[in-house]
């Protein structure tokens, strides 16, 4: 709760005042209508979901299902302390966190979204996982106890994002839970179909009221940790609001003027700004290699000095395999996992790409052949893609969803086509807003934000076709399917490295 | 200028309807320094885009280094432009964004250490350009611009977040430039670093 002396301040008249003016009658009918709108839309769907979920659980979705919502959860928590996750429009920011308002009065709107928010995200989780567990009897006590604990979930792990903005050590505590959700999440994903596979059907079987009583001791710690967050908002250092809120200000405002390409900037922005880095010098070898190479080296500078991203990267290549076996051996979503993921490698290392495209005043003043330096840009990306996706491929087999043969190879051979797929995204141009609207049956369609987000793709899938085709149809034999891969890789990636000589981008 | 390193006659260019520039005459030697001089928005920094073939088609003659100016890699082997901030590369230090430039340019005029000292860097020399600050990040942008081989410099205001004590030695190291037979152009509002350095002072009348 406020004080008493900090609600009579004089500060909370001039944030009342500035605030929107309050709800009308004509406001409150208009929300009562869009709720009594909603329930009779959703509610019968609902109803009927719900009703579903009154079941027994399938043992072998338990592991891989587990994963994605441990997988999710880690990445809500990751989300939220990228953001802030306490933060203000910049204005606000900029005027009254340096001023002497009571901090908490100022923040507390902010802090309130973030619980809503929180809960919200928590919930849904909640409802996932009992989705995946089933709920064999008892389905109200199993559905208030999953919304409960995942509420609970949600808003302890938004209260220590909080937290960990105030201070260095809760911040290693939040990265310490982001791991432990992480690691959740690869152990479910390898043991969920062999040991721990009796002691998730377990859980799924445990009673009612089991699980009733951990989301009562779940509600508490939670409550626990929003009451210690909302202490600590008097004592968020200014400067870590000040620099949260302008980095969420460039993202909103990248985002509201569609122009996603600047988010990339911001965050690689807001991961080197203020680091101190151990310079290396160029290797004596990429000297000798010719002025081509000096350029591409920085990317490898650069992966190098992220083990993070490495490392997250070779965890991500078992997803292919859990989400196979979560989706009862469907290969489509998996294929889709795979090209994403191997694109994902792919485009980690092409910052110099993307930086020369956006301003090439750098570029000019290395003054090398654009030809040359693209064909030694695109070394490392198709290595990583190679890497990635015949590691990605050998667990996907390992699991018993391709059947023998070298499906590995299918990596390597699709990771030029998806190196210059990976290139043409770093050099595409902003989003443009002047290409006609398409009316569909659907709906509207923008053709500028459509063409944007499909350039890079497109090459990449093309150059991709056989190795997906292998994979939708899963021949006996992979032999014919990993030449025309090979033949087509090399192609795609040479016609665009000869293109790109040509200066047209992207 | 028989061996004229820039011979601009009546450079004229218009933006969106507006004249920016009006039979503009220019002309630099080799190991001459020109300091284009002006009130804001006379076009200073679109005379140097213009001997950098960075603008389109503007009217007139420009013949750089006995051709007209190209925006490709051959061009940019003799030319150098240092004008607004450039986008720097993430992950990269100070150090490195030099290495870089000297790995490229076998032939460099400075090695990266003389770079630093020079440019007085050496304490920063492990940060990312970003945590710099104007002045400093403004130091590197023209360490870099003179640490490669070239024949011709195009300084947009190089004096931007300079404190006046390392004005004074960039006109040194500008001078030095020149005396290797380097021709620099630079679009300047001080009249001092013009002094200092010795330059020829053109002055841009409004072409409107």
């Amino acid at each position: 709760m406020i004080p008493a002396t900090a609600r009579t301040h004089p500060a909370f008249a001039y944030l009342r005042a500035r605030r929107r003016r309050p709800a009308s009658w004509s406001d409150r009918y208009t929300s009562v209508f869009v709720l009594l709108v909603a329930a009779a839309v959703l509610g019968h769907p609902v109803a009927e979901a719900l009703a579903g979920l009154a079941r027994q659980a399938d043992p072998a979705r338990l592991g891989p299902g587990l994963a994605l919502v441990a997988a999710a959860y880690a990445g809500f928590l990751a989300l939220a302390r990228a953001l802030g996750p306490v933060v203000l429009p910049a204005a606000d920011a900029s005027w009254l966190v340096t001023s002497p308002l009571p901090r908490r009065a100022v923040l507390g709107r902010t802090a309130l979204l973030l619980l809503v928010a929180a809960v919200l995200a928590g919930a849904a989780l909640g409802l996932t996982a009992l989705w995946l567990f089933g709920a064999p009897g008892q389905l109200g006590v199993r559905l208030a106890a999953a919304l409960v604990l995942g509420a609970a979930a949600g808003a302890g792990g938004m209260a220590t994002a909080v937290l960990g903005q105030q201070s260095p050590a809760a911040d290693t505590r939040l990265q310490l839970l982001i791991g432990g959700a992480l690691s959740v999440a690869v152990l479910a994903a390898v043991l969920g179909a062999g040991p721990a596979r009796r002691m998730l059907a377990a859980v799924a079987e445990a009673p009612a009221s089991l699980g009733a009583a951990v989301a009562g001791v779940a509600s508490v710690v939670a409550a626990f940790l929003v009451r210690r967050a909302w202490a600590a908002l008097d004592r968020i250092p200014a400067h870590r609001i000040l620099a949260s809120s302008t980095r969420t200000a460039r993202v909103t405002s990248a985002a509201t003027t569609l122009d996603p390409g600047m988010l990339t900037w911001v965050a690689e922005d807001a991961h080197w700004r203020g680091r101190a880095l151990r310079s290396r010098p160029w290797p004596r070898l990429v000297s000798r290699l010719g002025p081509a190479s000096a350029p591409a080296w920085q990317e490898w500078l650069r992966v190098g000095r992220r083990p993070g991203r490495l490392a997250a990267l070779l965890g991500a290549a078992a997803l292919p395999a859990v989400c196979a076996n979560a989706t009862g051996g469907g290969l489509g979503p998996a294929a889709g996992l795979l090209l994403c993921g191997a694109l994902t490698a792919a485009a980690m290392c092409t910052a110099g790409v993307r930086r020369d495209g956006g301003d090439p005043a750098l570029a000019r003043m290395l003054a090398v052949d654009g030809r040359a330096v693209m064909a030694a840009r695109a070394v490392l990306p198709a290595l990583l893609a190679a890497a990635w996706s015949a590691l990605a491929l050998g667990v996907l087999q390992a699991v018993g969803e391709l059947p023998p043969g070298a499906w590995w190879a299918l990596g390597p051979a699709a990771a030029p086509a998806l190196a210059a797929g990976a290139l043409r995204m770093a050099r595409r141009r902003p989003v443009d807003h002047s290409m006609p609207v398409i009316d569909t049956p659907g709906g509207a369609v923008p053709t500028g934000p459509l063409l944007w987000a499909f350039t890079g793709v497109d090459l990449a899938l093309a150059g991709s076709l056989p190795a997906l085709a292998a994979l939708a149809s899963r021949p006996a034999s992979v032999a014919p399917y990993l030449a025309a891969q090979a033949v087509i890789g090399a192609a795609v990636l040479t016609a665009y490295v000869l293109r790109s000589a040509r200066g047209s981008r992207p | 200028m028989a061996n004229a390193i820039i011979t601009a006659r009546g450079v004229g260019l218009d933006l969106g309807g507006v004249p920016v520039l009006r039979d503009v005459d220019l002309t630099a030697a080799p190991g001459e320094i020109v300091a284009v001089m002006g009130e804001n928005g006379v076009g200073k920094s679109t005379l140097l885009r213009c001997l950098a073939g960075l603008h389109p088609s503007p009217r007139g003659e420009i013949d750089v280094l006995g051709g007209p100016p190209a925006d490709l890699p051959d061009f940019w082997r003799r030319v150098v432009q240092a004008g607004d901030e450039p986008a720097w590369y993430p992950g990269l230090s100070v150090r490195e964004h030099l290495e870089l430039m000297s790995a490229v340019h076998q032939d460099a005029r400075l090695t990266v250490d003389e770079a630093l000292e020079t440019f007085e860097l050496t304490a920063r020399a492990d940060l990312a350009p970003l945590s710099l600050s104007t002045g400093q990040r403004q130091r590197l942008s023209l360490a870099m611009a003179l640490l490669r081989p070239s024949s011709l410099l195009l300084l947009d205001e190089p004096e931007r977040g300079l404190d006046a004590g390392f004005r004074q030695r960039l006109a040194g190291i500008l001078r030095g430039y020149a005396a290797e037979g380097g021709t620099v152009v630079m679009a300047t509002h001080d009249e001092l670093l013009a002094r200092e350095t010795g330059a020829r002072v053109i002055t841009l009348r409004a072409a409107s």
